[in-house]
């Protein structure tokens, strides 16, 4: 279990944004603690990822003003940015409450899947229809 | 009358229990304070920050203020101390009450009415939109991250700027003495420089650093503290300042008691 816990990166609004920190802040910290790199090197490695998902323009922005998709994005670049991450994602459509299906997650975690090892969603059985299309491989 | 023996009992374990555990806190924030592991680029990046906001923000205030007071309070004490035939004592009175009491009062008191309420709101925000939850799933230590940086920003800013504040006020009296008192340069430095006691600056820089350690430390203490519920946020914020507040008092008295204690034996 603890080595999990080590691994565990979560996006969940149980582990919100950082307010005070910018959305490249945010995912940067991650790396700067961990990874004990300098602010640029965190934050150069944050802007690229927020390029892939064509986010660069929220990067100044901070937690209250985002988009609940854009939230949603920072929250599993933050959660990606873990070693060899090991991504929980924790009810989705609660994040996001105008989804109507996975493919937006879907599309998300694609772009970043060379970042995670694994990646978990937990839901409500409610929601299993929303899950018809499936997630992505190995998820 | 026995209820009354007991509240008094409870209020006095309270009271004892809450210092045991604001010293305890305070021990483990200073020994993490020497770990040379605790810092890093994150952490620096919060302490240039909390610097800036504490130390730099402040400054228009902070220089209009020292300016104010410094001139009216030399302007009165020399004025006193000529009408009284003391004037001899300009000197003792410039170092001995504006630099080690004055200066780092004044100081404190500006930061922990700028600062100190600022931290306990922001850590008591933070505890109720689960941000230290977020710290803590990933494995972000909340006293490195959070506690250290502001701290340190605490010890150095009140240091520097009693400082700033002593020089201010050491720069108007040069001023005032010359203008109101026909005193030469050479002779008010001269008076300063006899006047100036290397024990008394020590005890200050001590005092000024371990006003600047409490008066961030209690209010981070008190903004745990809140729940989960908005409204306790102005309650650890009042909780807070309360005893931020109790906190200068005692360190000023304990100052005072340890300056005159090395007086004595000196």
């Amino acid at each position: 279990m603890g080595r999990e816990k080590d691994h565990l990166g979560l996006v969940s609004l149980d582990a919100p944004l950082i307010s005070n920190l910018s959305v490249l802040s945010n995912i940067a910290l991650i790396k700067q603690y961990h990874g004990r790199l300098s602010v640029r090197e965190a934050e150069d490695i944050a802007k690229m990822y927020l390029t892939k998902l064509h986010l660069e323009d929220i990067a100044t922005k901070r937690n209250p003003v985002l988009l609940e998709e854009q939230r949603f994005c920072v929250m599993v670049l933050r959660a990606v940015m873990v070693e060899n991450a090991m991504v929980v994602i924790d009810r989705p459509f609660k994040i996001m409450s105008d989804l109507d299906d996975t493919r937006f997650i879907r599309d998300v975690l694609t772009s970043v899947e060379d970042l995670f090892q694994e990646c978990h969603v937990f839901d409500y059985l409610w929601n299993e229809k929303r899950y018809a299309g499936g997630m992505i491989h190995g998820a | 009358m026995t209820a009354v023996i007991e509240q008094i009992g409870r209020s006095g374990l309270n009271a004892a229990r809450a210092s045991r555990d604001t010293l305890t806190f305070a021990f483990r924030v200073l020994a993490r304070m020497f770990d040379v592991r605790a810092y890093n680029s994150a952490v620096r990046k919060v302490l240039i920050n909390q610097i800036y906001f504490t130390s730099v923000q402040i400054l228009p205030l902070f220089l209009a203020v020292a300016v104010i007071f410094g001139a009216i309070v030399i302007g009165i004490i020399g004025q006193y101390l000529i009408h009284l035939g003391l004037f001899y004592y300009f000197g003792q009175l410039l170092m001995g009450f504006v630099v080690t009491e004055f200066a780092p009062f004044i100081t404190v008191l500006l930061i922990a009415l700028r600062s100190s309420s600022a931290i306990n709101a922001e850590i008591a925000v933070m505890k109720v939109n689960k941000e230290l939850n977020t710290l803590h799933v990933f494995r972000i230590d909340v006293i490195n991250y959070l506690f250290l940086p502001r701290i340190l920003s605490g010890i150095l800013s009140v240091v520097l700027l009693s400082w700033l504040f002593s020089i201010i006020v050491l720069t108007s009296g040069l001023i005032f003495s010359a203008l109101l008192f026909d005193m030469s340069i050479n002779d008010y430095v001269t008076v300063l420089l006899v006047s100036a006691n290397f024990s008394d600056i020590i005890v200050m820089l001590v005092k000024c650093a371990t006003m600047g350690f409490f008066i961030v430390m209690i209010p981070i203490r008190y903004g745990l503290r809140a729940t989960d519920e908005l409204t306790s946020i102005p309650i650890s914020v009042l909780h807070g300042m309360v005893n931020v507040f109790i906190a200068i008092m005692i360190i000023e008295v304990v100052s005072l008691i340890v300056m005159s204690l090395i007086k004595k034996l000196i």
